[in-house]
């Protein structure tokens, strides 16, 4: 990297590179956010759960590569399915019935949640750390003076992909516009006949989908162990409080500023303090601009 | 004050209980598991102050919990002082960062005051875990052992007696707050923090002292912890889990009750050690199989059982005099 800076032509390439990374992680961490985003602008729930959901992602990744070879961006298909089914699932075992009880009861039950799943991950698989090597992981691309590895850049373009999908879903769809009703007024949608516990089904099954497919991404890039959700969740907080909660725009341009911050902060002072930077971001705009950096105040108590 | 120790029959029973054992019992093991239920229960009730008192919901307890054990460490291993004086600098620096917490507290509302509070934790642990030259970073740090109350090298009879005095003082400013001025006007600003303001209550202010005196209550709880283990590790002491088990403790014990905390201690405590004496030879992922417990037993009990063992035993109760009359 020295010899590289000392070089006028060669600190272009260096730039490129830190701007090129920013937008491939930031679109990973786009799809991570959008589904927090997503279930807390219509259920009003923040998942603390989320992250594990993740980090199960990782591990079907993981096992599906290391028992029957099969690469990520194969299992990515039976991924959306299954997670769509798990967050169904979860749902009604565990949101059911909280939907409409207080923040704090909603909090310890999806903090329940995680914890129990993390653990069930290191009872099930141990705490031992495990990597996916599939062919992409070691192939590079090389554009205008960047080099990345093919997973990474094939991550980015699924996940913006899924994303964009995402938001054209919500737009278009008859569902997608009755979420949204739902998200807006409660009262009003079940007056108008909508059967809002049908959308916070679909709507709690859709962020998990999201979240694990982003698990299933990231494996060739990250190690899989018990706790890897942790890292992501509460980055995606950021992300996520950054856009405004709730708002789906907001979260992907909140992705892009985290992401820059990272890896601004990597090349600068090193790995080993960039999460402080996000942290220190996140508690201040949680203290001076708590809907976000471009929601109006007090939008922090409306919807998407 | 006899009207009140009445109503507390199980309280007393529970310390005295507490207070006997170590006259006749001897075994280190269990001694040891009674130091932790009293510890654990102590965290627990200076929690319940922030959460279940003052309704402010904290899961980044563990940063309190970590600055005291850390503030102890350090000074023991970098200043050689007493560990009395690593409590009051934890206590001290608990106090600043408390009242950080509890002025966030009056702009934050619900899961995004959670969200700061794990976000804090995190903070101090990327600190405390990457800060080498002076926390030794990841490898955690070692507590110096020096026999002697001045250094908190204790026995193990010594050790339960004085988290009995410390679970109890705990357990008597809970109560005190059951029976003041202070602790109604709290819990008005906990029910509804609008009328509360409109009677003139100066809720910002309480809320930070409750938030504020839980930090301290917690750091003092953090140091000893260290004394007794003797090494702190940053992912333990800063870790969410930890944050997670103060709330289990209280929520499954009865949020905002004195003797919940308690209650909930003896219960996971109790099943910690068992599931680890049974399961230790079985498979190194023992700890996971108890946190799987915990986490689906707190899913089951906020849904529930909302006001834990103490307040399902007053309902029982209500019923059975209901039924004699």
């Amino acid at each position: 990297m020295d010899s590289a800076r000392r070089l006028g032509h060669a600190q272009i390439d260096v730039f490129a590179q830190l701007g090129v990374s920013t937008v491939l992680l930031g679109g990973i961490y786009a799809l991570i956010a959008v589904g927090l985003t997503l279930i807390f602008g219509i259920m009003r729930v923040v998942n603390f759960a989320h992250g594990e959901f993740l980090m199960l992602g990782m591990y079907l990744a993981y096992w599906a590569f290391a028992l029957l070879s099969l690469d990520p961006w194969f299992v990515l298909f039976v991924s959306i399915p299954l997670f769509f089914g798990i967050g169904l699932v979860t749902y009604m075992l565990v949101m059911k019935g909280v939907i409409h009880a207080s923040h704090n009861v909603q909090i310890f039950t999806t903090v329940g949640l995680s914890t129990a799943l993390q653990n069930l991950a290191l009872v099930l698989w141990s705490g031992d750390f495990h990597t996916v090597r599939p062919w992409h992981a070691l192939t590079p691309v090389r554009v205008a003076g960047t080099a990345f590895n093919l997973s990474q850049v094939v991550a980015f373009v699924i996940a913006v992909t899924l994303t964009v999908l995402l938001f054209a879903f919500m737009r278009w769809t008859h569902t997608g516009r009755v979420m949204r009703a739902t998200a807006q007024d409660r009262d009003a949608a079940i007056l108008m006949g909508i059967d809002t516990d049908r959308v916070y089904r679909i709507t709690f099954a859709l962020g998990i989908a999201a979240v694990g497919a982003a698990g299933v991404l990231v494996s060739p890039l990250y190690a899989v162990y018990p706790t890897a959700g942790l890292q992501f969740v509460l980055l995606s907080y950021v992300v996520v409080v950054l856009g405004g909660l709730g708002d789906m725009v907001g979260a992907l341009i909140g992705s892009l500023i985290v992401a820059a911050v990272e890896v601004a902060g990597s090349y600068f002072f090193g790995t080993a303090w960039k999460e402080i930077f996000y942290f220190v971001l996140f508690i201040a705009v949680l203290v001076f601009r708590p809907a976000g950096l471009f929601g109006q105040r007090g939008a922090e108590n409306l919807g998407v | 004050m006899r009207a009140i120790l009445a109503q507390r029959w199980g309280a007393l029973v529970l310390f005295g209980v507490a207070a006997v054992i170590p006259i006749f019992v001897r075994d280190a093991y269990f001694l040891d598991t009674l130091v932790l239920i009293l510890l654990w229960g102590a965290l627990s009730a200076a929690w319940n102050i922030a959460c279940g008192y003052a309704g402010q919901v904290c899961i980044g307890h563990a940063a309190f919990f970590g600055i005291g054990a850390y503030s102890t460490a350090l000074m023991g291993v970098r200043f050689q002082q007493s560990p009395w004086v690593g409590m009051l600098v934890g206590a001290l620096l608990s106090l600043a960062a408390g009242a950080a917490i509890g002025y966030l507290s009056n702009r934050l509302k619900g899961p995004y005051f959670a969200l700061s509070t794990i976000a804090f934790s995190q903070v101090l642990l990327i600190v405390a875990s990457r800060w080498r030259a002076f926390t030794a970073g990841s490898e955690g740090l070692p507590v110096p052992f020096r026999p002697g109350f001045a250094t908190l090298g204790l026995g193990d009879v010594a050790w339960a007696y004085l988290i009995l005095v410390v679970a109890l003082l705990y357990w008597g400013i809970q109560v005190w707050l059951e029976h003041s001025r202070f602790g109604y006007r709290l819990a008005g600003v906990r029910e509804d923090e609008d009328a509360a303001q409109a009677l003139g209550i100066p809720s910002r202010r309480l809320k930070v002292i409750a938030v504020t005196a839980s930090a301290a209550l917690t750091s003092v709880c953090g140091t000893l912890w260290a004394q007794k283990v003797g090494f702190v590790d940053p992912f333990y002491v800063f870790s969410v889990d930890l944050s997670v088990r103060f709330a289990l403790n209280a929520i499954i014990g009865g949020i905002g009750t004195a003797l919940g905390p308690f209650l909930g201690s003896i219960l996971i405590t109790s099943l910690e050690t068992y599931l680890r004496a049974t399961l230790s030879g079985v498979k190194s992922g023992f700890t996971g199989i108890y946190l799987i417990v915990y986490g689906i037993v707190l899913i089951l009990v906020v849904r529930f059982v909302p006001e834990g063992l103490a307040g399902l035993s007053a309902r029982l109760r209500a019923r059975w005099t209901r039924a004699q009359a």
